[in-house]
């Protein structure tokens, strides 16, 4: 039975954010893969990913983000991540995301990110 | 002499087991005990050395020239860089480190301080081996956690794989897992089989594909890092690419294609277990790559089957059901093809409007090609011939405007030799064009062979196209046979033609028989000239027989 998951668009000023909802797995990853890469063919690379509602995310999941984000960083642009649930969150720091991106709180907090530094350099 | 500890170092003493038990951090633990020493015997240099796999190392050193934490620990060394007391920490045979000090303004220690300092490292010993149990747990978690999740994401690709009917989106699948696995923004999934499109998925790689170096993918084992290929076209080629380790994909005929992944952050090498996990990750992939194809292939295979079936069941509405009872003649006609759907046709057509053909026109034609294609130009051809009869003033003009229909209507490559021929059944008198077939054989009752060769080039092929018309008349008891070049040209296990020899020899012996049974003989003495050999070509035969009615045989 797969579990429900939807990303939910939305902007901040010049910034897209999209909104993770339920269980990003090799099920949903497509999904995910789609709603960035409809981002980037439109021109926007400063992307907010809020997790807030994330509840589960597998290796899948996690190789959306870095399937895409020399591409966006290569542009200018960079992947903030905001939000996470600790369960979620602990997956992301066992597998080292936070050397390569900017994982912060809230949303406003990422925004203050993009203020400060629009692409991240590794 | 052991000297008792005052009250005020009793103090300080219990403080310290305080602080260096509170602490599971090694460096806050260490950092507290150099703090609490220098303060307490007003000394400007002090380190502490642990002991790591068998070897003292400096953890803490403060105001100690050259000697800083990470280097092993060298007494002379410390000595000459003025350590001058150097308190084990521990058991004295076997310490788990040591306490080095400089010395105070006064110059000396006394031994009551000394004392302290040793009831000091004894603490210490102790919330060290704390320290240490609990960064190992930690760190035996970290692993734990990490081979969960491992397992888990294993897990979640088998289990997505079982879903998946498309080979591209194996490819996805895999390249989002490994790359979310260990942080790869740089790969390229590359597979391919014979008579599908190539899988090729690539983030940040430009492989070609399929690369030249091919042979050398069928040697490597499950995982192979790049930096330990040898020279060569591979290396090389992967280098460029910066790719750090390659999986072969293999299915159960062989490799089918490979996994390349580049560096990952921090300059993280692949472990082992590294290799182990990706090499099973890939080899789930192959097997579900393997299944898409497979899907695939029994897929197209069945939209074949249907089309054939479709193209066979055109065909069969092309052929009359039954022929039609010509007064003084009789006429049998069979066609076999060599496949599911044939290129033959035959067809006895009368002209429904009254015209100088209002007579009988027989058909036995041999359209290019097999299939569902051979079948359209079949019904093509008959839809013009039908469409035609009657309303030409000729039979040689009916192949004519039918040559230039079909030439229109039909790609370059597409063409029908066709017999043609009008039949008076009442006077016997005929006509017919013969566009590129098979002669035409006609057995006199007296026994003579006489053939009707073409008289002009296949239908459809050229345009303005002329066709000449020969007449003949058919007495009683003569035979004509119309076919196809399946019929002449069956071959036997040695490769002999049946020929046209053969071909009157059946129907000189059977002439006195119906129509019907000189077709089944025919048909019989093809047989028996094949014997075990493969039909290879569509088998059409039409005998018609002159015959005054009264004497017809039944």
């Amino acid at each position: 039975m797969p579990h429900p998951f939807v990303v939910h668009r939305s902007t901040e000023g010049e910034l897209s954010v999209l909104s993770l909802d339920g269980h990003l797995d090799a099920h949903t990853a497509p999904e995910f893969e789609r709603a960035i890469q409809a981002e980037i063919d439109d021109g926007r690379v400063r992307l907010i990913v809020d997790g807030s509602d994330l509840r589960y995310i597998s290796s899948a999941g996690l190789g959306v983000f870095m399937s895409f984000i020399e591409e966006v960083r290569d542009k200018g642009g960079d992947i903030k991540i905001c939000g996470l649930v600790p369960k979620v969150r602990q997956i992301f720091d066992i597998l080292g995301f936070p050397a390569i991106y900017d994982l912060v709180d809230s949303r406003d907090a990422a925004i203050q990110r993009f203020a400060e530094a629009p692409t991240r350099e590794v | 002499m052991t000297v008792p500890l005052s009250v005020s170092r009793l103090e300080a003493l219990l403080e310290s087991a305080e602080l260096l038990h509170s602490s599971l951090d090694l460096d806050d633990l260490l950092r507290h005990l150099l703090r609490s020493v220098m303060g307490r015997l007003v000394v400007s240099r002090a380190l502490v050395a642990v002991e790591r796999e068998g070897v003292l190392e400096v953890a803490i050193a403060r105001g100690v020239r050259g000697v800083s934490a990470g280097q092993v620990f060298d007494r002379v060394e410390a000595e000459r860089a003025g350590i001058a007391l150097f308190v084990p920490i521990g058991q004295e045979t076997a310490p788990v480190g040591v306490l080095g000090l400089g010395l105070p303004p006064t110059g000396r220690v006394d031994e009551p301080e000394v004392e302290f300092l040793r009831a000091l490292a004894g603490l210490a010993a102790s919330g060290i081996e704390n320290a240490r149990a609990h960064a190992e747990v930690q760190q035996l978690n970290r692993r734990l956690d990490r081979k969960i999740h491992e397992l888990k994401a294993l897990l979640d690709l088998v289990r997505a794989l079982t879903s998946i009917e498309d080979p591209d989106e194996v490819a996805q699948l895999l390249g989002l897992t490994l790359a979310g696995q260990w942080l790869v923004a740089r790969y390229a999934i590359v597979a391919e089989k014979p008579g599908h499109p190539v899988v090729n998925r690539q983030k940040a790689t430009t492989l070609g594909w399929p690369v030249t170096w091919w042979d050398e993918v069928a040697r490597w084992s499950e995982a192979v890092r790049v930096e330990d290929l040898p020279e060569g076209p591979a290396r090389r080629t992967l280098e460029l690419e910066e790719i750090e380790i390659v999986f072969p994909m293999r299915s159960a005929t062989g490799p089918v294609g490979l996994v390349a992944l580049g560096a990952r952050p921090g300059g993280r090498p692949y472990t082992d277990a590294d290799a182990e996990l990706g090499a099973g990750m890939v080899a789930q992939s192959a097997v579900a790559l393997e299944n898409a194809w497979h899907l695939r292939e029994v897929l197209e295979k069945q939209q074949i089957e249907r089309e054939l079936m479709l193209a066979a069941s055109i065909q069969q509405g092309l052929f009359p059901a039954d022929l039609p009872q010509l007064a003084g003649c009789d006429l049998a006609a069979t066609s076999r093809p060599a496949r599911q759907v044939g290129g033959d046709y035959y067809d006895a057509l009368s002209a429904e409007v009254a015209s100088p053909l209002s007579r009988w026109l027989l058909c036995v034609a041999d359209v290019s090609g097999k299939g569902i294609g051979a079948s359209l130009l079949m019904s093509n051809i008959q839809a013009t011939l039908r469409a035609l009869l009657g309303r030409e003033a000729s039979l040689a003009e009916l192949a004519r405007v039918t040559n230039e229909l079909l030439y229109l209507n039909t790609p370059g490559n597409k063409y029908v030799t066709a017999i043609l021929l009008a039949v008076d059944p009442a006077t016997g008198w005929c006509s017919y064009v013969n566009g590129g077939h098979n002669e035409g054989l006609v057995l006199r009752a007296s026994g003579e062979v006489e053939w009707l060769p073409a008289t002009g080039l296949a239908l459809g092929l050229f345009p303005g196209m002329r066709y000449d018309e020969p007449t003949l008349t058919l007495g009683d008891g003569d035979v004509v046979a119309l076919y196809s070049d399946g019929v002449t040209e069956a071959q036997n296990a040695a490769e002999e033609e049946f020929g046209n020899d053969r071909l009157v020899a059946v129907v000189r012996r059977t002439s006195s028989e119906p129509a019907p049974r000189i077709v089944s003989a025919v048909l019989s003495a093809i047989d028996a000239f094949a014997a075990d050999a493969p039909q290879h070509d569509d088998i059409t035969l039409m005998i018609l027989k002159r015959a005054r009615p009264a004497t017809q045989p039944r």
